[in-house]
């Protein structure tokens, strides 16, 4: 007995550690979209570029401890945020355009990203003879303890204080702040206001640069759990992009709740079904969040914020009276 | 002249921009039939795609070795997949009828797996909205790809399989690729005709009307789900061909082939440059996109001479500086979409001055 439990702490703990990353990456997707209402395929690349700049400058530029540059890839994906907002989206939606050709154009950012992995990673390999094209930082986590015979990784505690602190922090600036207020009467109504005197241009570039930090974040975080090549952003995307729908879209929390559904689910769901039909299955794992999307959506087509949470409350409580 | 033409078009250049034209026209010609006629956010064009190559590769060869009395089931996927192909090409080399008739199963089949896609998703696609039918749409077209490169019985899983050469009938070696290429031409621009006579017809109009406003289509008595179901089940159709002549041409199916990025993302910049909605401008669009990619290709080892850089990534870039360029600068396209008139014009000045004498 003491033998299943071991694996299965590990499972959950890898599971605990992925859906982290992947609930700040899918926030990200839902604050772009809920405030631009443009849908990001670059979140694929900004993910990836988290994951890279923690590979590179702790395994190869700088070295000591890969949480000391959390920071920096939340930061240098913010960068790209920003840019993309200021090049490309800003002059879309003073336009007008429509959603597809907002998605469209990020479609053409996350391309010009990927191709600028790519090149680092020739560069890091042509300078530095170091493999970028498959990396492997998973073994490299401080290790805080044993369950067991197993190592407890920090990533499982610090990915989780990371989401609820980003929680936190969102629900005291949506709240407790001015900024908050502006920020969410932004996304209600747009024109109304601006002429309440809102820079409405202020709030789509905190949105762009906090989802493109967000991204960076959840990289860097997925980087200790999985191993990673430069397409790591396309495989990682569709499970982020199910976690921000089945969120809803219009909620940040809901992001974060999705990530953890969608997180979770893939990795116990596929372990449990491993132990039941034989290890093969294992290769279908991508398949299962896009059956957990599919399902959320058919049930409820507006994703798990679309519900009214309060009316079944009041409903239930209602039927007991 | 005519030699001169034959010599030039033996340039394995010009074969690769034409076969490469050709066949990503069929597909980006029913990306606009849904998106830029029916405006549904077409994202996971590959479903179709990916199905209609299966539906060649594995069950139209499936059916002819079953014909032919050779092996049809796991085998035809498994070990033996080269032998019976093999023995599958030598019959079909013998009779050309025997070969342009494996043609035609292989595309009916094709035509039907797509339209059978479509129909599946048309599911969603009634019931959702925007960006929540986009995504679950490229959902639909990646879980099929993992299928297809996981599960060995469908298709022979990541090794792929060797597929019939039923272009058998017009020859072997240069030729074959030659002839081959224009026969996946022609069949392009039949799809291009039949788009076409499509986007005039009074369905063509009807789907433009849903697209600019849905509710007043429905006033008017159009069936907007029969509507998006049947333009679903068309477009899939028409994919699914186009997969299913590269999978012939190339003759040989491996699902990593058919991705994301290449079948659908590169339909939609095709598209998007062209002039989404006008089908002569999908023409031009995917021309210019082609030629490019393959000019690239081509040239990859002269141009690393020239670029400190990894001519793949120069494609990537290329290609995402045009979508942000056509998005900013001319989200109309090249050639924007012009009102279709339902009759040609010199037939509808006759009407007109007809019934100008007729007062």
């Amino acid at each position: 007995m003491q033998i299943l439990a071991g694996p299965i702490v590990q499972i959950l703990m890898t599971a605990i550690g992925f859906s982290g990353g992947l609930a700040l990456a899918a926030a990200g997707i839902t604050l772009i979209y809920m405030t631009t209402g443009t849908f990001n395929f670059a979140h694929a690349s900004m993910t990836a570029w988290g994951f890279y700049i923690v590979f590179s400058l702790y395994k190869v530029l700088l070295g000591g401890n890969p949480y000391l540059y959390f920071p920096v890839a939340f930061i240098f994906s913010g960068i790209l945020g920003v840019i993309t907002y200021l090049v490309v989206n800003r002059w879309l939606l003073k336009r007008g355009a429509d959603m597809v050709t907002l998605m469209m154009s990020t479609l053409g950012v996350d391309l010009a990203f990927f191709a600028f992995i790519n090149i680092f990673a020739d560069y890091l390999t042509a300078t530095y003879k170091v493999n970028t094209r498959l990396i492997v930082l998973t073994t490299e986590d401080i290790i805080l303890g044993k369950i067991g015979t197993f190592p407890f990784k920090a990533i499982t505690v610090i990915s989780v204080a990371i989401v609820v602190g980003m929680a936190l922090f969102f629900y005291l600036l949506l709240n407790r702040t001015k900024f908050g207020i502006a920020f969410r009467i932004t996304v209600e109504n747009p024109s109304l206001a601006s002429i309440l005197g809102i820079n409405t241009e202020t709030i789509y570039l905190f949105a762009w640069f906090m989802g493109g930090a967000m991204a960076g974040l959840g990289g860097a975080i997925l980087s200790l759990v999985i191993s990673g090549t430069p397409t790591v952003g396309n495989t990682v995307i569709v499970p982020e992009f199910a976690a921000s729908i089945v969120g809803g879209l219009y909620s940040i929390y809901g992001g974060l709740v999705g990530g953890f559904l969608i997180g979770l689910s893939q990795k116990l769901i596929i372990n449990w079904l491993g132990s039941v039909l034989g290890g093969n299955i294992v290769v279908y794992e991508p398949i299962i969040p896009l059956l957990i999307m599919a399902a959320t959506l058919l049930l409820y087509p507006e994703g798990l914020a679309g519900i009214d949470w309060r009316r079944i409350f009041s409903r239930s409580k209602s039927s007991r009276r | 002249m005519m030699e001169g033409i034959l010599e030039y078009l033996y340039n394995p250049l010009v074969l690769s921009i034409l076969v490469n034209m050709a066949v990503f026209l069929i597909v980006t010609l029913s990306l606009n039939l849904e998106t830029g006629f029916a405006g549904i956010p077409q994202f996971g064009r590959v479903l179709a795609v990916i199905a209609g190559a299966i539906g060649a590769g594995a069950i139209a060869g499936r059916m002819m070795a079953a014909m032919m009395g050779l092996p049809a089931g796991i085998e035809y996927v498994g070990d033996q997949n080269f032998v019976i192909v093999g023995e599958l090409n030598k019959a079909l080399e013998s009779s050309p009828l025997l070969s342009i008739g494996a043609l035609i199963l292989s595309l009916a089949v094709a035509a039907v797996m797509g339209g059978i896609m479509g129909y599946l998703a048309s599911y969603p696609a009634i019931r959702l909205k925007e960006a929540y039918l986009g995504i679950t749409l490229l959902a639909f077209g990646d879980a099929l790809q993992i299928v297809g490169m996981y599960y060995d019985p469908l298709a022979g899983g990541t090794a792929g399989i060797v597929v019939p050469d039923v272009f058998r009938f017009v020859g072997t070696g240069e030729i074959r690729f030659l002839s081959s290429t224009l026969i996946i031409l022609g069949i392009a621009i039949l799809v291009y005709l039949y788009v076409q006579r499509l986007a005039r017809s009074p369905f063509g109009r009807a789907l433009k009307a849903m697209r600019d406003n849905e509710l007043a289509a429905k006033v008017y008595g159009k069936d907007i789900v029969s509507l998006r179901a049947k333009t679903l089940i068309i477009g899939g159709a028409l994919a699914g061909m186009g997969g299913a002549l590269w999978t012939l041409y190339t003759g040989s199916f491996k699902a990593l082939t058919y991705n994301r990025l290449t079948w659908t993302f590169w339909p939609w910049a095709f598209m998007m440059l062209g002039g989404t909605g006008n089908n002569l401008g999908i023409v031009l669009g995917t021309l210019v996109f082609s030629t490019v990619r393959s000019l690239i290709y081509a040239y990859k080892t002269e141009l690393t001479a020239f670029i400190p850089i990894n001519p793949n990534w120069l494609e990537y870039l290329l290609i995402g500086v045009i979508i942000i360029a056509i998005a900013l600068f001319r989200p109309q396209g090249i050639l924007p979409e012009k009102p279709e008139l339902p009759l040609s014009k010199k037939k509808i000045e006759s009407i007109r001055a007809s019934l100008a004498k007729g007062d």
